[in-house]
């Protein structure tokens, strides 16, 4: 838990918080309280601190996709094929490693590169060719969905032994592990994933917050026009957003494959909407120019202890999740238009 | 969406082309699809005429089946371009919407017992509960959008979530059978009448939205919302009233759509039921050469651009691409129409004037 | 400021809303462990988790009401629920979620059969007995799961097959060019391979009977229909259709009168369906539109119930436990059988 208290501190350092951290601080302010209701009042599982890496170990390609998400939502636009590319990484990899025999370094590359595949072109087509990022990202899914079928339709799980090592590999979490019930010390771990999307969330935070480039990003979002006549090259800007979008697709697909270490035509069905979802939860706006990486995370994290808290009380009907999702979407983007026009009208008042 | 706003200052002398030229991409691309049938295989077109199960005589054909099974996504354009021009943003939670609205259509028609011998409500009487249900949803999706000013992308992304799972709600996660034949109709045949009911049910919504259009300044009111929010305040016009209007005429043709949608099957499945067909409602309103930022539209092309998806895809079924794969050969065929239509594209194409040459270069 | 007010409330309302929903759908059972102490409670029951593949056919809909029916407070247990929605995912997700809650016995229904061994390892570490319902998985070491429980799949095939054999005989087409295709079930589960194999063994003594196409109607209804009407256009000429489940017989049905055609014993096409779970199979097969339906039975619970009842008292139980089935035939007193049956 040491982590999630640190980062209100963290804005709560600023003198006066702007927008992007005030809605990541309610995001954050959530996830916790709502963490520690569940241990209180659930107690069971929530109690354990495995629970608590189980929610990485769960979402960890979840979290990579997301933060790609939110880099463009940043800059005003948007990309629904992030779920299609997972599923098609996932069966291209698949296929190359228990069909052809591949090597998992090559799979690797070879996610990256599917994802490279439809950053470059999704990122020229909406920047160079002016076409809205909502069709062209669509017929993106529609392509990376429609090539997983047509390069294997059948489901199944990966035999590759060295893929399956990798796979299987966990990093201990030293002081906590816990006690099981037939009396033997189980060392708490993350999967492998979880380290790549720390590494990825931590890079992304960097270079939006201290890097020029990174920073450029929120100038198009908020006013493109504007910050054109700041000299940033728009353009550029947007193609590299969907660029960088589209390699965490892969980066996240990857990751994906790791996790489930199979490959389905149905594999991440839903995920741009999970990682929009977590992007909007975690303050991200979708008219552009404010959104912050942390925050994005604490969405991800927030919108899998709803679904944990839901199925540990007893709810297993599959529709509780679906409802319960969407309540807690509603709730946070009502809080925001409300935050929003109340600071609107404090600013206007100022002036 | 921000996009178009900074062509758009530069393109006023293409404008007027652009506009004249709306419905051509539209109709070229349908052309080009039944052209691409006719030399493949020449009897396709024949309409020829079949008994179905009752004994009746009915139409069948490629033709007749696209207009049949394209009936629910022309209705649906019809919505989706009016809350495209209002809002400039899309619903992308009309799937889920019909899951609801025909969930609860059923839940109304069978009462408690799944598989009823009789009817427990007439058509009409569920059909109108359903119908305002999905009004009413719609409603939901409009208050976000307008009062909450939450994009709409956005503000129905809650109900895109929650929309099946609600449906499955309703009726407790049963799958009920209609048995009554008459309930078939709206999907199916009505008997002695050899063309698909849908298509008629399309015709009347067309018609409808034909002549509120012409008589009322529907039109004109929803444009202007969706050129200048502010700019329509000042002349006298509520924003927030237009586009919530906008999304309840979505919502009603959402109920529409999920009339025919359970009558086609007699039952409904939560989870695959109009699955994506926002997606395609959303394409159908860009194939008609629609700002997808909003502002003015061409109801026509849009409804055109519905029937250009539908044939696409009963053409890929008729040379048995399977179902799963069809999305990748959709998504070329897309992206080659947006592309061809995008201003920049068209710019270069056009002319190769010496402005639009510096424009690529900056 | 006036305007803020009435967002603020409007907001309220839309919350209200929601969250009425939950109250609404909250079924008064779920409603009581809501509000009491849950871990308390459960300390006195054997707390049971069941990962549930989803509700996608009247099957699951019917196995998971035997489920939560048997598996009551009032039997001494506390059931945990969570329903899969096809995906292996959710699934390994769900087991994990069990163990770290400690519960006393797992009992999954794997939607696919490969990729367990992991999270069973990990089971059997905590010392959790998993016992498979319905369909099986394949793993090195048998040792990971304690037993299973469900339908001999094969053995439906095979009477689908034998049923065919006789009504062929009897109707003196025993002879004749026979014509068939298969909607098959969701490729890789239990219940596909199994019938297929159990078909094809009969299929295999008959030369005359010819098996145009097979594809996978995923146990769908929608998808059963799509399949069914696309081998109504490919092939004239179909005289038997062999439907994995009633779920996408009821489509296949569907699309056959569509076509013009017929089917049943009045009919121009035999139709062979399995599971036989619902009241619309019986009310098919009493219409005349559904030849024979093999049973698969979605009452497992009962005999899940009697293994951890034995489990509980420290005697082995038997690795695969079959459930009893028949098989259905529109020739039959349906009627009779309908009252007989609790569904």
């Amino acid at each position: 838990m040491a982590k999630t208290s640190s980062a209100p501190k963290q804005g709560g350092a600023k003198k006066s918080l702007n927008d992007t951290s005030l809605l990541m601080l309610i995001t954050v302010v959530v996830f916790v309280v709502m963490y520690l209701g569940a241990m209180l009042i659930l107690k069971g599982g929530f109690l354990k601190p495995q629970a608590f890496l189980n929610l990485f170990n769960d979402n960890a390609s979840l979290i990579i996709l997301s933060c790609g998400m939110s880099l463009v939502m940043i800059t005003g636009g948007i990309d629904i094929s992030v779920g299609g590319v997972t599923a098609l990484v996932c069966m291209c990899c698949a296929v190359y490693l228990d069909k052809m025999g591949g090597n998992v370094a090559v799979s690797a590359l070879l996610a990256l590169a599917i994802g490279l595949g439809f950053g470059l072109v999704q990122g020229f087509l909406v920047a160079y060719l002016e076409i809205q990022p909502f069709i062209v990202t669509l017929a993106g899914m529609f392509f990376a969905k429609g090539m997983t079928t047509i390069v294997n339709s059948e489901p199944f799980n990966v035999a590759h032994e060295g893929f399956k090592a990798l796979s299987g590999t966990r990093v201990n979490v030293p002081g906590m592990g816990t006690v099981n019930k037939l009396g033997e010390y189980v060392n708490a771990y993350v999967e492998i994933g979880v380290v790549v999307a720390l590494v990825v969330v931590i890079l992304m935070f960097c270079m939006l917050r201290w890097t020029k480039f990174g920073r450029s990003f929120y100038a198009v979002g908020g006013n493109s026009q504007s910050a054109l006549m700041l000299g940033i090259n728009v353009k550029r800007t947007k193609f590299m957003s969907h660029l960088l979008c589209g390699l965490l697709a892969g980066v996240g697909g990857f990751v994906y494959f790791l996790h489930v270490a199979s490959c389905a035509p149905s594999h991440a069905s839903g995920a741009e909407m999970n990682a929009i979802a977590s992007s909007i939860i975690g303050g991200t706006l979708l008219t552009g120019g404010v959104g912050n990486i942390v925050g994005t995370m604490f969405g991800v994290l927030s919108l899998s202890t709803i679904k944990n808290i839901v199925s540990s009380a007893g709810l297993g009907e599959a529709w509780w999740t679906g409802i319960t999702t969407a309540a807690m979407l509603c709730l946070f983007l009502v809080i925001q238009s409300v935050v929003m026009s109340v600071r609107k009208k404090k600013q206007l008042g100022v002036k | 969406m921000g996009t178009n706003k900074v062509s758009k200052s530069k393109e006023g002398s293409l404008l007027s082309r652009m506009t004249r030229n709306q419905m051509f991409i539209p109709l070229a691309a349908l052309a080009a699809l039944l052209l691409f049938n006719l030399i493949l295989d020449p009897s396709s077109f024949a309409i020829t005429m079949d008994e179905n199960s009752a004994g009746n005589p009915v139409l069948s054909g490629f033709l007749i089946n696209i207009l049949d099974n394209g009936s629910e996504l022309a209705i649906l354009a019809i919505g989706m371009t009016l809350v495209t021009a209002a809002s400039g943003g899309q619903d992308i939670s009309v799937g889920a919407a019909i899951a609801i609205s025909g969930s609860v259509l059923l839940r109304v028609l069978c009462g408690s017992n799944t598989r009823p011998e009789t009817l427990q409500a007439p058509i009409l009487v569920a059909f109108l509960v359903a119908f305002v249900v999905a009004m009413l949803f719609g409603a939901f999706n409009g208050v976000l959008v307008a009062v909450f000013r939450i994009q709409p992308m956005v503000a129905t992304l809650i109900l895109y979530t929650a929309g099946r799972s609600i449906a499955s709600w309703v009726n407790n996660n049963e799958l009920p059978i209609i048995g009554e034949p008459s309930f078939g109709y709206f999907g199916g045949f009505i008997p002695g009448i050899p063309v698909p009911t849908p298509i008629f049910i399309a015709i009347l919504c067309l018609v409808a939205i034909w002549l509120v259009l012409k008589f009322t300044n529907l039109r004109l009111y929803t444009q202007s919302v969706g050129i200048n929010e502010n700019s329509a305040k000042l002349n006298g016009l509520n924003p927030t009233f237009i586009k919530i209007l906008s999304f309840v005429i979505l919502g009603a043709c959402v109920g529409v759509a999920a009339l025919i949608k359970v009558s086609r099957l007699a039952t409904i499945n939560y989870g695959v039921i109009a699955k994506d067909i926002e997606m395609d409602a959303i394409l159908a309103v860009a194939l008609g050469g629609n700002a997808l930022s909003g502002g003015k539209f061409n109801m026509a092309a849009s409804v055109v651009g519905a029937y250009v998806i539908q044939c696409l895809t009963t053409t890929l079924y008729k040379f048995k691409v399977p179902s799963t794969a069809l999305p990748a050969y959709k998504a070329v065929v897309v992206i080659l129409l947006v592309v061809l239509s995008s201003p920049v594209v068209r710019a270069k194409l056009s002319a190769l004037a010496p402005q639009a040459k510096r424009k690529e270069a900056a | 400021m006036k305007k803020l007010k009435w967002k603020l409330l409007l907001s309220f309302l839309l919350v209200l809303s929601l969250a009425g929903c939950h109250g609404q759908g909250e079924r008064p059972r779920d409603e009581r462990l809501y509000e009491d102490d849950v871990t308390s409670e459960r300390e006195d029951y054997i707390v049971v988790g069941f990962a549930q593949i989803g509700s996608e056919s009247d099957y699951r809909i019917a196995n998971s009401a035997s489920f939560r029916e048997t598996f009551c407070a009032e039997n001494g247990y506390y059931l945990l629920f969570e329903d899969g929605q096809q995906k292996q995912e959710n699934q390994i997700k769900a087991m994990r979620n069990f163990i770290l809650q400690e519960v006393d016995y797992i009992v999954l229904d794997p939607v696919v059969e490969t990729g367990w061994d992991e999270v069973l390892q990990e089971a059997k570490a905590a010392g959790i007995p998993v016992i498979l319902s319905d369909r099986s998985v394949t793993v090195e070491d048998e040792d990971l799961y304690t037993c299973w429980v469900g339908s001999d799949f094969e053995e439906e095939g095979k009477k689908a097959g034998l049923w065919l054999e006789n009504y062929l005989e009897k109707t003196g087409r025993d002879e004749d060019e026979i014509r068939l295709v298969t909607l098959q079930g969701t490729p890789g589960s239990s219940a596909q391979i199994g019938r297929t194999a159990g078909f094809s063994q009969i299929l295999g003594r008959h030369p005359n009977w010819q098996m145009l196409e097979c594809a996978s109607g995923d146990f769908t209804q929608s998808k059963g229909q799509e399949v069914m009407a696309r081998f109504l256009k490919s092939y004239h000429d179909i005289d038997v259709v062999i439907s994995e489940n009633d779920n996408m017989t009821f489509g296949a049905i569907e699309a056959i009168e569509q076509s013009g055609r017929t089917c049943g014993p009045k009919g121009d096409i035999i139709v062979i369906s399995f599971d036989a779970v619902s009241e619309a199979a019986f009310t098919y097969m009493k219409e005349g539109r559904l030849h024979a339906d093999m049973e698969c039975n979605p009452f497992l619970a009962p005999k899940v119930d009697e293994i951890i009842r034995k489990l509980e008292r420290g005697e082995t139980v038997e690795k695969i436990q079959y459930v009893e089935e028949q098989c259905f035939d529109a020739f039959m007193d349906l009627d009779a059988v309908m009252e007989e049956r609790k569904y």
